[in-house]
């Protein structure tokens, strides 16, 4: 039992991390129906840039607004050179390909900035674990999960509650109408774009204690995270949360109970499922698209 | 009329074969300089660099200088099998040196065997490198690393017979580099009666080892042996620290990479590994050469990132400066015979390589070369203290030293 618990507890650290990254998708995806597969390297320049605040002396919760504002500014520029092009000339796959690029782009620039090595980020928090229904969680994680939480909480109520956030539902709704209805859509989708790489760079700081950073951090995180969105639904948050932690879960389980060769495996095998039995995700809404 | 053609090409003839003999020695350097290996790749062309450029300074060799040609592989099979095209048929180089990565060795190195150009690999250790084309006549790889078949043996002998463990698990990362060397730890406990309590596996960029651990630690380990490279096995240790479960790690030299002992900070002191090369300058040679590093290179507090692969770079270009002069060609077949019987010892910072190599043995490192180094005070040093005094004696080839696994060539 306490071996499971730990288990458990690791699943779900591990889980949120892939989260929070999930939430990224979802917030551009909710108003412009494009994803930003850079998502991952927002994740590293985040991580890099809170890095360098911190290596200069900076507090580490006072970094992290000025790591937001970074990947504020990251974001906008993705949605400014990459997407608004391709959604101009109604592409439907341009997007892919030069969010791809400027991820690749981000990666390259990082590498020649800040090496090509895994660095230490000093953790803000003790590094000594503490002792919890009999199994060991490092105070880190802790924070991952609450701060993940609490950032996925604000921008929904961001979204439910101000006129700004149901200028953002409007639009995924339905883009043509809301013009119409004089909102500056254009605005929304880069917004949602700022939004987004900022919940990165976010998660990239609060994250980077625990991995390792380096400008090939993002890879693998950016693509697990990827199959959380698709498990848990590109349109609820909820489902983000949960997808997170079935897989994060999934993995720790399968290492120790099955084998270490095939944690992977199982998450990749729901995926193949959810697709294939509801193609929205757990929790996602199925739309019926009008052509 | 013809005459004047004869006379033409005569000249131009004249004139093309002095301008061959200025010619530069071009030497294929192929490593990660990106990436998770990069400590290795870029400590191993930082060492090749010093080699070439303090031999070039000495006149080069046979009157012409050493011209390396580095090309990044990012530890990637493919991207090594483009280079290894590109340096034989575009750059055209008399020799490679290099390879970090055991999959990457294999996956590139039948191209220069092919094209009959010797390759020194100076840091990957799997044990079938050399041994990959024991079928041919003629074998043109060489290796100046510590093979893991003398690595395996090691670190299984301070695990259960110096320190006394009877239970060990074995956690390898799931590339080429990690599973080829739990194979051998794998015969090398089996040579002590001694079956791992638990053999797990990890891959590239993993994050979270608790599964892994504990199943470890369910098993009853009291030591760990590690194949993998640094962030990973950084990422053990800091598991181990957030299980609060804490046994000796034990590993392949790859502990010493400086990526480990940064990532892993206190958690991961006292981890210990074989090592060719550690940095004290315990000879005169050495401390020229760690003096010579750290006044080039100017690496972080005055570490060399990756010792080992410096040392071993370093070497590997005097070893082939050394063929080249005398074969007195840059000709692939009489390189390689002049490296078969090298007759004066060439005199590196690992070892002093007196017939380093064989028609039947070219691997340059034996048993009886490495010691254990340790992590401490977040450098590597001597693991034991009688090493580290008789450190001053360097340790020669000794082709009979046991510890080996015997090699046998896998289909």
């Amino acid at each position: 039992m306490q071996i499971f618990t730990q288990l458990l507890f690791s699943g779900i650290a591990l889980g949120m991390i892939y989260a929070v990254i999930a939430f990224g998708y979802q917030l551009t995806f909710a108003t412009s129906d494009t994803l930003n597969f850079g998502q991952g390297d927002a994740l590293m320049l985040g991580a890099l840039v809170g890095l360098t605040l911190v290596n200069l002396g900076v507090n580490y919760w006072l970094m992290i607004p000025l790591v937001c504002l970074f990947g504020a500014a990251q974001g906008a520029f993705v949605e400014r050179i990459g997407v608004r092009p391709a959604i101009k000339i109604k592409s439907e796959f341009g997007w892919i390909m030069s969010t791809i690029a400027l991820g690749i782009i981000f990666k390259n620039v990082a590498e020649n900035v800040w090496g090509r090595d895994d660095l230490k980020f000093p953790s803000p928090l003790p590094e000594s674990p503490m002792h919890f229904l009999g199994a060991n969680v490092l105070p880190m994680e802790i924070l991952v999960v609450v701060g993940a939480v609490l950032m996925m909480l604000a921008v929904e109520i961001f979204n439910r509650k101000s006129i700004y956030g149901k200028a953002v539902v409007a639009t995924f709704n339905d883009r043509d109408a809301a013009k119409l209805m004089g909102i500056n859509t254009g605005l929304v989708i880069t917004f949602s774009y700022a939004l987004s790489s900022t919940t990165a760079a976010f998660a990239g700081v609060l994250i980077a204690p625990l991995t390792l950073t380096g400008a090939t951090m993002g890879a693998v995180l950016g693509l697990k995270a990827f199959a959380v969105a698709i498990i848990g639904g590109l349109t609820s948050g909820m489902g983000i949360i949960v997808g997170g932690i079935i897989l994060g879960v999934a993995e720790t389980t399968t290492g120790f109970y099955l084998s270490t060769g095939y944690k992977d495996v199982p998450g990749l095998v729901l995926l193949l499922i959810v697709l294939a039995v509801k193609p929205a995700g757990l929790f996602g809404k199925s739309a019926i698209k009008k052509v | 009329m013809q005459t004047k053609f004869k006379l033409t090409a005569v000249a131009l003839a004249w004139v093309a074969s002095t301008a061959f003999a200025a010619d530069p020695i071009k030497v294929g350097v192929a490593g990660p300089f990106t990436g998770g290996s990069s400590s290795m790749g870029v400590s191993m062309r930082d060492g090749v660099r010093l080699a070439a450029d303090e031999i070039n300074k000495s006149g080069g060799v046979l009157g012409r200088q050493l011209l390396l040609v580095e090309r990044d592989d990012e530890a990637k099979n493919e991207r090594g099998v483009q280079i290894a095209q590109e340096l034989i048929s575009k750059e055209k180089v008399v020799a490679a040196v290099g390879y970090i990565n055991t999959g990457v060795a294999l996956a590139s190195q039948r191209f220069f065997q092919d094209a009959k150009i010797p390759v020194m690999n100076n840091v990957a250790t799997g044990s079938v490198i050399t041994h990959q084309f024991d079928d041919q006549p003629e074998n043109y790889i060489f290796r100046n690393s510590a093979h893991d078949s003398i690595q395996a043996p090691m670190i299984v002998e301070e695990a259960i017979t110096k320190r006394g463990f009877k239970k060990v698990a074995i956690l390898a990362d799931s590339t080429n580099y990690g599973q080829l060397g739990r194979e051998d730890l794998e015969k090398a406990l089996a040579l002590k009666n001694v079956k791992a309590v638990a053999v797990e596996k990890f891959n590239i960029k993993d994050v979270d080892m608790t599964a892994q651990l504990l199943k470890a630690k369910e098993a009853g380990a009291e030591a760990v042996l590690t194949y993998g490279i640094g962030p990973e096995l950084a990422q053990i240790a800091n598991g181990m620290t957030k299980l609060g479960w804490k046994v000796p790690i034990v590993g392949s030299w790859t502990l010493s990479m400086a990526n480990y002992i940064d990532n892993a900070g206190p958690g991961g002191e006292g981890a210990r590994m074989p090592q060719t090369f550690i940095q004290e300058a315990t000879t005169p040679k050495r401390k020229a050469f760690i003096d010579n590093y750290l006044k080039t290179f100017k690496p972080k507090n005055n570490r060399i990132d990756s010792p080992v692969s410096a040392a071993q770079g370093y070497d590997s270009v005097y070893l082939l400066a050394a063929a080249i002069k005398q074969a007195g060609s840059t000709d692939g077949p009489k390189i390689k015979a002049a490296l078969e019987e090298l007759k004066a010892p060439v005199d590196g910072v690992v070892t002093s390589y007196n017939k380093p190599f064989s028609k039947t043995d070219h691997d340059a490192i034996t048993a009886n070369i490495p010691v254990f180094g340790e992590v401490k005070g977040q450098r590597v040093v001597y693991a034991y203290a009688d090493d580290q005094k008789k450190a001053s004696e360097v340790r020669v080839k000794d082709a009979n030293a046991k510890g080996a696994l015997s090699q046998t060539k896998k289909p």
